[in-house]
């Protein structure tokens, strides 16, 4: 019993010895470091916070920068996360989603140096660069905050070109959408993608239905989302808009089961979800990863752009679009794929402006 | 005295052990995080960098110890929701729907005295979120007392209707307009803003101030007798001419009330109640309470040790680039250990000693008895 004691003993000295020497040589001071702190949930999520990371790590590869991550845990330790990039000496900060926003912006304040990129934020600042609570928005974010852009996409650009298809292929005239939460960017993706359905078909019936108003559960929860595909498939639908994160997951699961169509949202979900590529049509994508690596680099340049930047058609690269259509090409006939270049091309130009809401 | 130290001794080697062995065997995750993480290799002093990133992150500088301090004070008073609870035989498991009605009452108060002085909008706020919270305890501790309902089922159930509830009264009824997401107004001067560069605030002279309040209240009154009492037996605690019904209600609704002002403290601190306000302090108030075994002190220790492991987890992330999940993963296995108290005596080859068995028998008590009185 007493050995036991003396070696537990040694192994905790031991440790601290060699953790003393196990650490590596701090980087030099002068190299740029790169690092993202996500939004509460996990890294790989096949959305916002995994583009991010992957478009983030990419522009550090190229820029020869160091790389990190932060995964949140819960909304109270934004602040903490971002002050911990801060004091170890980062260069740029990409904070992901809407809520990190306030704490984005008061760090962008007091850290000038210091070059933020909020991925799907608005930036709300008064007449001092501070966060606005009454939103107002009376301040310009671009000239009091000119080391912090705040990234947003054209949703219902993607969502309308999702639409067309949807509506091109349907043959109960019947389509269907699952939304996780009604924030402002799902509700975007689903505004275009009624848009879109109706421009190629006036009398289509569209379903939709929220998951649940609170985030955390409205994205995370696809036992719901497959029971509301169900009720969609049993109301005729037989094509499924998903805009659900992980929810949708059982929403595309419902639709291969019945044998109809899905539509995937962000990313191209074939390659997320390859066991689903039978039914998954195409995605409506937003290109987070090619964007938020464009704009980390554009950060080590004197071109970094402040304020709000909406990412479209127009962007370059183009910031949404629609994704392969791998296994279920032939569904895509040339009159369907020339309505999709036109419709481009027109939210291109600026012509066509599909609703937001 | 000698004798007293020893059984603080004897009280504090098995959550000491527990969080040892607990240490151990994340270490093994740890490593094998390593081939799947972006190094793709076997690291052997992985764990050890993990480790010290961690300390460093809590304690390197003021910082550090200020986040830590914070992440530790809503635990303390979940802590103490569940560990005054186990020392009159009540298992709450309902810290965390306390936490959220307390919350949602600190919100909601502050929201009222948003343009009054500081000194006293933050304490209405909090008196509101506590007796919210103890509101909620109040319910499970009356159905216990007078109907048997066993309070494990009773606050499980009300952790999932107090969680609906709140979400739909601020996704509906208290929902402020103009933000993009469901959130209350915010709360103006009750609002726990950090202290200099900072994110410490006052809430947390609330917590500390509750641990030695509890201590005195268990150890120096009657009514704390009397809990203790009905804790170790009501049926004697009956015959001797106390109330065990009365002392089970009044229990719960002081945990409810320590869960309420966690909730005020975290909801008070952010300025408003998000409708996504998930949190995990109510269940983590269960591993502070067996670690602490139910001890005041032992309480604020290992609440500051999960703080601790709070604060220094960015840093860790950076450093050791360890995922942030191994933080849950060390916390249950702590808890695991702990429960599982005879397999850590097995693996040190202690004697099983009659300290500490109260909580644990708390705990794994069947359901189904009947209250006297």
């Amino acid at each position: 019993m007493k050995k036991l004691y003396i070696v537990v003993v040694a192994l905790i000295a031991a440790s601290f010895v060699l953790s003393a020497c196990g650490t590596a040589a701090p980087p030099a001071a002068d190299e740029l470091k790169i690092g993202v702190v996500t939004d509460v949930g996990q890294l790989e999520d096949k959305s916002f916070n995994q583009a991010s990371y992957e478009g983030g790590k990419a522009a550090a590869e190229k820029l020869g920068a160091t790389f990190d991550v932060i995964v949140t845990q819960n909304i109270s330790d934004y602040k903490q996360n971002i002050q911990t990039f801060v004091d170890q000496g980062f260069d740029v900060i990409i904070t992901v989603g809407f809520l990190i926003g306030t704490d984005t912006a008061i760090a962008a304040k007091e850290n000038p140096d210091v070059k933020f990129i909020g991925v799907d934020q608005n930036i709300c600042v008064d007449e001092q660069g501070a966060p606005d609570a009454t939103f107002t928005c009376a301040g310009d974010a671009a000239t009091l905050l000119p080391n912090y852009q705040g990234i947003l996409f054209a949703e219902e650009q993607a969502g309308y070109l999702a639409g067309i298809v949807a509506g091109s292929i349907s043959k109960t005239g019947t389509i269907g959408s699952v939304a996780g939460t009604s924030l402002p960017a799902v509700v975007a993706y689903i505004a275009g993608y009624e848009a879109g359905a109706k421009s190629v078909n006036p009398d289509i019936k569209t379903l939709t239905q929220e998951v649940n108003p609170d985030p955390a559960k409205g994205f995370n929860d696809p036992a719901t989302g497959k029971a509301i595909a169900q009720q969609f498939i049993a109301q005729g639908a037989d094509v499924l808009f998903q805009v659900a994160g992980l929810t949708g997951q059982g929403v595309l699961e419902a639709a291969c089961d019945a044998g109809i169509y899905g539509i995937g949202v962000d990313v191209d979900q074939v390659q997320t979800l390859p066991n689903l590529s039978k039914c998954i049509v195409t995605s409506a994508e937003k290109k987070l990863k090619d964007t938020i690596q464009a704009v980390a680099e554009s950060a080590a340049t004197d071109e970094f752009k402040a304020g709000e930047v909406f990412y479209n058609a127009a962007s370059e690269p183009p910031a949404i679009g629609l994704s392969p259509y791998h296994d279920l090409e032939s569904v895509i006939t040339p009159e369907i794929q020339a309505k999709l270049d036109d419709a481009f091309a027109k939210m291109k130009s600026g012509e066509l402006k599909p609703p937001r809401k | 005295m000698k004798a007293r130290l020893r059984s603080y001794a004897g009280l504090m080697l098995v959550p000491a052990l527990s969080i040892l062995l607990a240490l151990l065997v994340a270490s093994v995750l740890i490593i094998a995080s390593g081939l799947v993480g972006t190094e793709k290799k076997v690291n052997l002093l992985l764990p050890l960098i993990a480790y010290r990133s961690l300390i460093v992150g809590a304690f390197g500088n003021f910082k550090g110890i200020a986040n830590m301090v914070v992440a530790a004070a809503p635990l303390m008073l979940t802590g103490l929701a569940v560990g005054v609870g186990l020392k009159a035989g009540l298992f709450n498991i309902g810290a965390t729907g306390q936490v959220l009605s307390g919350g949602l009452a600190a919100a909601l108060i502050g929201m009222q005295v948003a343009d009054a002085p500081v000194l006293i909008a933050i304490p209405v706020a909090m008196l509101g979120g506590m007796l919210a919270g103890a509101l909620a305890g109040f319910i499970p501790g009356f159905l216990k007392a007078f109907t048997g309902a066993h309070e494990v089922v009773t606050t499980i159930m009300l952790n999932a209707l107090i969680q609906l509830i709140v979400s739909g009264l601020v996704n509906d009824v208290f929902r402020a307009p103009g933000f993009s997401f469901a959130r209350t107004a915010p709360v103006g001067s009750a609002e726990l803003t950090g202290l200099g560069n900072t994110t410490l605030h006052l809430g947390v002279i609330f917590a500390l101030v509750c641990i030695p309040l509890s201590y005195w209240l268990l150890w120096r009154t009657t009514v704390g007798f009397e809990i203790r009492a009905v804790g170790a037996n009501p049926t004697a605690a009956f015959y001797a001419g106390m109330k065990p019904r009365r002392m089970m209600i009044l229990t719960m609704s002081l945990c409810g009330a320590f869960a309420g002002l966690a909730g005020a403290i975290e909801v008070l601190r952010l300025g408003y109640y998000p409708a996504v306000f998930g949190t995990g302090i109510g269940f983590d108030g269960i591993t502070v309470a067996l670690l602490g075994q139910s001890n005041p002190i032992g309480i604020m220790l290992s609440a500051l040790l999960l703080g601790a492991m709070r604060a220094g987890a960015p840093l860790m992330q950076i450093q050791a680039r360890v995922p942030v999940e191994i933080i849950d993963v060390i916390q249950g296995i702590i808890l695991i250990f702990l429960a599982a108290e005879i397999v850590v005596r097995k693996i040190f080859r202690l004697r099983t000693a009659g300290v500490g068995a109260g909580e644990l028998q708390t705990i794994t008590r069947t359901y189904g008895e009947k209250v006297v009185g």
